[in-house]
Parts: C-alpha cells; sequence; structure tokens
C-alpha cells in the first residue's frame, strides 16, 4: 500500500524540512534509487587502513551492490578492485580476508595480481593479438582518499573531493585517532560485531532523544552502581549527558554528517578520568604521554572524551565510542551493522583490555545497548508500512536551532538535528541530476 | 563439541570416565539447565552456578576461540557481568526481551571429557528454536562446561558457548544459550 506522493517518487515532497514521508524506509523502487543515487555515487566509508597493513592483505568489502577486495599491493598502496573476473564474472576471492598474492577465478582460471591486473590467461594462444590482457584487470572503484587511516570510497568518476565532503568532521575524527598518544589506531578486521536488523538502514542515525527511553534499562542498572567512571557508555558520566540542560550538544554538518557533541558536556570530567588512569602503571603512564604528545591542555580534554567523537559521516560510517560502526543496507527492510572495537596504538595492553569490555558491555547481539536499539528499529518497520498518516516527525527543535562558527547547526541534545541533516542530504542525493 | 570429541582421551570414548549412574545425572542436569533456559527461569538458573566471583559465562565471537584479551566476546560473564545481565533480563523496560522469546531446545552428545577430583569438563551440542514477534530462527552451538560433582547436584564453574553463526551477521540474542 503506497499513497499517491509514493508512488510519483517525488523526492522533493516526500522529505520536507521538519517531516520525511514512510515510504523513503519501506519502498522498494526507492531502495534501488538509494544504491544507484547515494552508495555508487557519494563517498563510502571503505576500511581502516591497518586492517590490510602488509603486502598482499586483504579484506572483502560490501559499497552499495558492489562486493569489493580491498588489498595492499606491493608498493604498499591500498587497492579497491570489483570482485569480479573480466572473463565471465564470477567472484575471484570468496574468503573474508587474508594474506594472497594472486586472486585466481576458479571458474577458467584467470589469475589477477594485488594490483587487479590480469597476470594469467589459461590457455593464452585461443585468443588472437587483438585480445590485450591489459584492458582487463579487475574494475577498479574509480575514486578513493583517506584521512587519518580511515579510507574511503566512490564509485562515481566525478564528484565533490574527499577533503570537501568531510570538511568540520575531520576535527571530531581527529577526536578518536588523537586518543592515541602516537595518533595511531588499530582496527582488527577479525574482531567485529556483526549485528542484523529488520528494518531500515536509515534508522542507524544519530538520534540525542531516545537513551533514556530505548535504554531504559542501562540506565536503572548504572544508577545501582557506585562508580560509573569506567562505564560502558562513556557518555554517563555524573550528570545526565542526555538532559537538554545539559552542555551536551545535537550538531549536523554539511553534506548529512552529524555528531552527538559531547565535548562541552564532558570537558569537566577530565581531572576525573586522569586521576582513575593515575591508579594503575598503564594508566598514567598514558596520560603522560598524552600530555608529551598534545600538550596538557589539549590532553586534559582528550582523554575527558573518551576518544569518542559520537560522529555519523553520511551514508554508511559512525564513530561512536570505542569503536567503528559500518552500516550495509540489504533491503528496505533489512540491515547489517558492523561493530569494530579500535584498539589505541602506543598504550599498555590493560588500556586496550578496558576498551574492549566497555565496548562488548553495550554493543552486539547480547549486549546491554545494541539489543534494545535493534528491537525499536524493527518495532519501526512494522509501524511504517501503515501509511494512512505517512509522515514521520523531525521537527523537534527546529525553531532553537543555531548556526556555528564552522557551519555546522547546533542545538540541544534531544533536538531531531542529526536526523534533519542526514534526510536532507539524502534528498539533496536522490534529486541531483 | 565436536572438536572436543575429536581430541579427547581415548578412555572418555571408550570404557568412559564416569560411571553409568553419574552419567545420567549429569544429562539430566544439562537437560534440566536447558529447561530453566527456555523458560526464562533466571533465578533457577543463576543457582545453578557455583558461589563466588570466578565464575565464567563465555560465548565467543568471530570464532570459537577468539582471545577476550586481544579480541571480543558475545558475553563473557563473570558473576558481577552475569548478575547485571540478570537484572536486564527481568527488567521490563528492556524492550529486546519483551515479549520474550518461546523456546524450545535439544540437547545431545552429553560426553565427559576429563575429570579431576570432584570437578569434569563435558561437553554437549543444541539445536534451538527461537519463535518471537512472528519470527522463527533456529539457532545450533556447541557447548563446553566445567561443573562440580557435589552430593547434592552438578553446579557450574564455567561455560563456554560456541554458536555456529558466530561470525555472521546475527539478530538479538535475547535469550540465555
Amino acid at each position: 500500500m503506497t499513497t499517491l506522493i509514493a508512488s510519483t517518487r517525488d523526492y522533493d515532497a516526500l522529505v520536507q524540512e521538519d517531516r520525511v514521508h514512510s515510504a523513503v524506509f519501506t519502498d522498494e523502487q526507492i531502495f534501488q534509487d538509494e544504491m544507484e543515487r547515494i552508495f555508487h555515487r557519494t563517498w563510502l566509508f571503505a576500511l581502516h587502513e591497518s586492517e590490510i597493513p602488509n603486502f598482499g592483505d586483504f579484506k572483502r568489502i560490501q559499497l552499495g551492490r558492489f562486493p569489493i577486495i580491498a588489498t595492499r599491493d606491493e608498493k604498499g598502496e591500498v587497492q579497491l578492485l570489483i570482485n569480479r573476473c573480466r572473463h565471465r564474472g564470477a567472484q575471484v576471492c570468496e574468503a573474508a580476508r587474508g594474506n594472497a598474492k594472486r586472486f585466481q577465478c576458479w571458474y577458467h582460471g584467470w589469475t589477477y595480481d594485488t594490483t587487479g591486473d590480469l597476470v594469467g590467461v589459461t590457455g593464452e594462444e585461443a585468443y588472437d593479438e587483438s585480445f590485450k590482457p591489459d584492458q582487463y584487470g579487475l574494475a577498479k572503484v574509480p575514486r578513493s582518499g583517506s584521512y587519518r587511516g580511515f579510507v574511503f570510497a566512490s564509485l562515481a568518476e566525478h564528484g565533490m573531493s574527499l577533503d570537501e565532503y568531510l570538511g568540520p568532521t575531520k576535527q571530531f575524527i581527529d577526536i578518536m585517532v588523537d586518543s592515541s598518544p602516537i595518533g595511531e589506531l588499530e582496527v582488527k578486521p577479525g574482531v567485529v560485531n556483526k549485528t542484523m536488523y529488520r528494518g531500515n538502514w536509515k534508522q542507524v542515525g544519530m538520534d540525542g532523544y531516545h537513551p533514556h527511553y530505548v535504554h531504559m534499562s542501562v540506565f536503572k542498572i548504572f544508577s545501582k552502581r557506585e562508580s560509573t567512571t569506567g562505564s560502558a557508555v562513556g557518555a554517563i558520566h555524573l550528570e545526565d549527558p542526555f538532559s537538554d540542560a545539559s552542555k551536551s550538544r545535537t550538531r549536523g554538518f554539511p553534506n548529512g554528517h552529524a555528531s552527538l557533541d559531547f565535548r562541552d558536556q564532558r570537558r569537566p570530567h577530565g581531572a576525573a578520568a586522569i586521576e582513575e588512569l593515575k591508579r594503575t602503571d598503564e594508566g598514567r603512564k598514558y596520560v603522560e604521554d598524552m600530555v608529551a604528545a598534545h600538550g596538557q591542555e589539549r590532553a586534559n580534554e582528550l582523554i575527558a572524551w573518551h576518544g569518542d567523537p559520537h560522529l555519523g559521516i553520511f551514508p554508511n560510517l559512525q564513530l561512536i565510542h570505542d569503536h567503528i560502526r559500518v552500516v550495509i543496507p540489504i533491503s528496505p527492510g533489512e540491515t547489517e551493522v558492523l561493530m569494530y572495537p579500535v584498539f589505541l596504538k602506543g598504550v599498555g595492553q590493560s588500556i586496550n583490555e578496558k576498551r574492549l569490555r566497555a565496548h562488548e558491555a553495550f554493543y552486539g547481539p547480547a549486549a546491554a545497548g545494541s539489543p534494545d536499539d535493534a528491537e525499536i528499529f524493527e518495532r519501526t518497520q512494522r509501524g511504517l508500512v501503515a501509511d494512512a498518516e505517512p509522515w514521520i516527525l523531525l521537527g523537534r527543535g527546529i525553531s532553537r536551532e543555531e548556526v556555528d562558527e564552522d557551519g555546522s547547526v547546533a542545538a540541544c541534545i534531544s533536538d531531531e538535528i542529526t536526523q534533519r541533516a542526514q534526510m536532507q542530504e539524502w534528498k539533496r542525493l536522490m534529486t541531483v541530476r | 563439541m565436536a572438536r572436543q570429541l575429536v581430541e579427547v582421551s581415548p578412555e572418555a570414548l571408550g570404557a568412559g570416565i564416569l560411571d553409568i549412574e553419574t552419567q545420567l545425572r549429569l544429562e539430566r542436569f544439562l537437560t534440566y539447565e536447558a529447561a530453566l533456559m527456555d523458560e526464562h527461569e533466571y533465578d533457577a538458573w543463576m543457582s545453578l552456578w557455583v558461589d563466588g566471583d570466578e565464575i565464567l559465562y563465555w560465548v565467543p565471537c568471530n570464532d570459537d576461540d577468539q582471545d577476550p584479551n586481544t579480541g571480543i566476546a558475545i558475553i563473557y560473564d563473570n558473576r558481577r557481568n552475569l548478575t547485571e545481565r540478570m537484572m536486564r533480563l527481568k527488567d521490563k523496560t528492556a524492550h529486546a526481551y519483551r515479549p520474550s522469546a518461546k523456546l524450545v531446545r535439544t540437547v545431545s552428545g552429553i560426553v565427559p571429557l576429563t575429570v579431576e577430583g570432584d570437578e569434569l569438563e563435558v561437553c554437549s551440542s543444541f539445536v534451538l528454536g527461537e519463535m518471537r514477534v512472528g519470527i522463527q530462527n533456529v539457532w545450533f552451538g556447541k557447548s563446553v562446561y566445567r561443573l562440580k560433582n557435589e552430593p547434592n547436584g552438578f553446579r557450574i564453574i564455567r561455560k563456554k558457548v560456541m554458536l555456529l553463526n558466530n561470525d555472521e551477521a546475527m539478530p538479538n540474542l535475547t535469550f540465555l544459550v
């Protein structure tokens, strides 16, 4: 059942300033358009460089409808190759990750190297000189780029530069990277929570309004603990960061990026976090190294922020608490979410262990936080099908938005700026010609 | 469980390392534990564990043995974490658990692997059907227990559950395994 508006697929009408038509979340044709106009056009997060550190390392990833092999070639460059033999189209790599200098298609034995070049054709004498093997390498993702180890890719030949696309969010990405005293992260491709829910991919937004309700059970349990400074949710300290009276801000950036910006709310708690760290040798060393690397003032705030930018990069990346989250749309009503805990380089093992335990306590299919999020997304998907009154309201706080110096828009933590930023970018990409 | 059985000592498979009566007691115990999990009888299930903080309820993630010191787990609970998990499972504001799933599982392949004094290591496997909000999921898993054999019953010291899909995208796991 769809309304007249949905059947015309007029994206200007479906996405308004303060409301969105539910067809945007449920309609199969709109999902196909999203693949073409968003996922095959704009910048997508691909992987972190540290996942494939050495020559021959590879990892399979999904970009829109495209299966991709990310490789590290002999020169140390990251290559993003489309996983489809140029002969008859079979995938040439089936392993999820590993190390290989060659990828051989087992349909007829064609072989490619880590840059995608076709280096072996079985029974080559059957082709005459008009067959040029150098024209039949694995197709490459047209554009890629990286910022501080985060590799992004675009399946479009032309478009906005990555630098412009990320814009002011780069200083938020820095929050995560600079929580390592040597400014380096390690992401392990085999250390990941893989979850799925029966709901639309856009549900994985940034929402400062839901925690009191969706995560009520977590708040109740934390309230019974004596200390919450080492808690699973970095955002929960001594006062409620999700109160509109707090200094927390919801923030929308150009190009659909968004953040729950806890910087001002957390900054006063830096001293307490440092005191707690200093109770162990490795914690003390971490504080010293952070001060040496960044200076006292910056180190204090980086430690207060726990390396958590709470940032969403449209359309498929989030940096939340201790992890990198990748959103993979499967269909209008099915989504996979991959959550990779981030390891800090240049710190004692106990620091990373504590981060791992904090991560798995809240995130994952049996943890304290993720299941309730997935449950609400599924309830929403079931409700959205009933489109007699099709509008989803995203107008909360629309009259109290303020524009900041970096061009981002901010307001109280529960305001729906983040959703509005996401959906305005969605509309821009869906309607651009 | 298959891996543990393949590698087990010849005695454990041949003559067996437990007398028949203890083996039957063991099978009844693990079947009872499964029933408590199916019925969401959390307090009774918790009482099956030995006292003290040094218990471990471990459901590995990504493979059957990923080291939680350098990786993550789906569940990696000592008593404190497990106690909080029980609070959440029972809490009516934990939405993922309301309504609770209807469950039925069969446990089989119960073989003791080693016996040291009153402690024994036991493997088993299960098939579990889950029905919740109109969707049926089937789960498979292998378990390895460290149990204490006490005069009035077995108690769990450690339990590791290796889900068949622990390296795949999975929906919410809203019950005990």
